[in-house]
């Protein structure tokens, strides 16, 4: 992973706002062709931190670049590759979808051609509705049209900020799938989100941010094997008073009035030994289960921490 | 800048140059405020040439009748530039401070903000719109007025053409400016209703500021609104209270001066990012 060039660079990063500290020196690599996925509470700066890269907020302290350039002193080229959807729905009900899209595109310099129009609008499900007026549209189809500006320019990092608030279910899949295709095609994507299923869904790395500081910042599935934990859990054919010597001494716990014997493990952890120990141990088992915990759980632990 | 630096540098300007034009950026953001005000034009258009030709009406005919004449000039040849420039005044001021507040109101804005547009480029476009609003209103009245004079005055084609367009850049960088600051509708209204308008009417449309007794007339030379409607008078009449050539230095000086303040505030980030 380190030998993967970084798109985005963010150093020392600081944002006050008088008294409050909205950002505290964060520092932070975004990898070429990744998911990078920022989680954190309200007001943590996850926001702020987008704004500071897009050029929406102008940092106290620190600096960022994409692909190289400096985001304040060459703001021209960076916001030329960098698409923002912001967390607020915004429209201009004086224009049709089509000509929101078209004066998006114009404002980075881009024509938008008619091709690269039609798969924006297919790919968001917005077709029907190219000669709508933005007003006439639903708040899912608006959060849409936010994503479809961000993409006019073909941007090399996408900034998503809570893209799919208030999306119903299956279209956020829709759009999860849409995220993943556009990262197929070589998009770094940058998202936050309160959906840590989202996150779980789709990133490849997540960062934890908290009133400002960065707390941690690790690829998925390591921070799930490392912090995450599995648990096997057996349902017994008859519940039982007391567990056998041996696996009581492994750390494993009867629950369900002794209906189900559960062993606890960290999440790289194979529970192959535990099983044949179980079983060995003359347990008359019904049916074998396994819970692994999501990144929620690893998230709740993290922000009660401060830190991993 | 060598190794991955150089690598990223370079594809960050072959991404610059693709399907990309320099142009396009500011054209765009002054067709879309052009076509923003054209989709309301009995607002935009229509209402205020309907408003100055009420004026023209009420003065032109009804006073005009016992007025007869102001230094040898029909009452209702005199008072047409001065409506063409209240219409140019307050069409110029109201687009720019209208579009720029609602884009912050519907937080449009944004889309601005994180464009590659220069800041010139958004006062530029932005301005311009709003003086080609400006300049249709005045020119639609003064084509009424050539209906009701039945002739077309005309004397001083140069300032004719210099001092409306120049005020319409004035005042569009100066609503511009107000748009920025403004954070409630209130705000927006502040200056065209105690500025603007008492500025204009106050400003020798209606009447020649040399009949005006002493204190008032000399009051009225620090009206900034009076060297505008004197300057245009001058260009269809060919008279004027105020040598023309003075107003006109004193008013690309207020242009650049309003221009350059919109860029500054832009490059700031005032009350536009946090």
């Amino acid at each position: 992973m380190s030998e993967r060039a970084s798109v985005v660079r963010i150093e020392g990063l600081t944002k006050h706002y008088g008294p409050l500290v909205a950002l505290d020196s964060v520092s932070l690599d975004i990898h070429a062709g990744e998911i990078f996925a920022l989680l954190g509470p309200n007001g943590a700066g996850k926001t702020t931190l987008i704004g500071c890269v897009s050029g929406l907020v102008i940092p106290t302290a620190g600096a960022a670049t994409v692909l190289g350039w400096d985001t304040r002193r060459d703001y021209r080229r960076t916001r030329r590759v960098v698409g923002l959807v912001p967390q607020e729905i915004n429209f201009d009900p004086f224009f049709t979808v089509e000509e929101t899209l078209r004066f998006q595109a114009g404002y980075f310099g881009v024509k938008l051609e008619e091709a690269k129009l039609t798969e924006i609008l297919e790919a968001l499900d917005l077709g029907r509705k190219r000669k709508a007026g933005t007003r006439e549209l639903s708040g899912g189809m608006k959060r849409r049209l936010l994503i479809g500006k961000a993409l006019v320019h073909d941007p090399k990092v996408l900034f998503l900020d809570e893209p799919t608030a208030g999306v119903d279910v299956e279209l956020r899949r829709d759009l999860w799938a849409y995220v993943r295709r556009l990262r197929e095609r070589g998009t770094t994507i940058v998202l936050t989100t309160h959906y840590l299923e989202e996150a779980q869904e789709l990133a490849d790395r997540v960062g934890v941010i908290d009133r400002g500081r960065l707390l941690l910042v690790e690829e998925k599935r390591r921070l799930l094997a490392r912090l995450g934990q599995k648990t096997l859990r057996l349902r017994l054919r008859e519940p039982i008073a007391a567990l056998p010597a041996g696996l009581a001494e492994a750390g494993a716990v009867l629950a369900e009035g002794g209906r189900v014997v559960e062993i606890t493990r960290p999440g790289e952890a194979e529970l192959g030994s535990e099983l044949a120990s179980a079983l060995g141990a003359g347990l008359a088992v019904r049916d074998v289960d396994t819970l692994r915990s999501d990144l929620e759980e690893i998230y709740v632990q993290l922000l009660k921490k401060g830190g991993a | 800048m060598i190794g991955l630096e150089a690598r990223r540098a370079g594809e960050a300007e072959r991404v610059e140059r693709r399907g990309w034009s320099g142009f396009r950026g500011p054209w765009t953001l002054f067709e879309k405020e052009v076509r923003r005000f054209l989709r309301v034009p009995g607002q935009t258009i229509v209402s205020p040439v309907i408003t100055t030709v009420l004026y023209l009406v009420v003065f032109g005919y009804a006073l005009g009748g016992r007025l007869r004449e102001v230094n040898g000039i029909p009452y209702l040849s005199f008072i047409v530039p001065g409506l063409v420039m209240l219409g140019v005044i307050s069409n110029a001021f109201l687009n720019t401070s209208s579009s720029m507040f609602i884009m912050k109101l519907q937080e449009t804005v944004v889309d601005l903000l994180v464009s590659p547009l220069r800041y010139g480029e958004i006062v530029a476009a932005m301005v311009g719109a709003a003086s080609v609003r400006a300049l249709l209103v005045g020119l639609l009245t003064w084509a009424v007025a050539i209906v009701a004079q039945g002739e077309v005055l005309l004397v001083h084609l140069g300032y004719a053409i210099a001092f409306p367009l120049l005020t319409s850049v004035g005042l569009s960088a100066l609503g511009l400016f107000v748009g920025i600051w403004a954070e409630k509708f209130e705000h927006v209204n502040l200056v065209p209703t105690f500025v603007i308008t008492p500025l204009t009417f106050l400003g020798g449309v209606f009447y020649d500021v040399g009949q005006l007794p002493g204190v008032f007339a000399t009051l009225s030379h620090f009206n900034p609104v009076l060297y505008l409607v004197e300057g245009f008078r001058f260009g269809l009449l060919g008279t004027s209270a105020i040598e023309p050539a003075f107003s006109l230095a004193g008013l690309v000086v207020f242009d650049v001066g309003l221009v350059l303040l919109c860029m500054g505030i832009l490059r700031s980030g005032w009350k536009l990012r946090s």
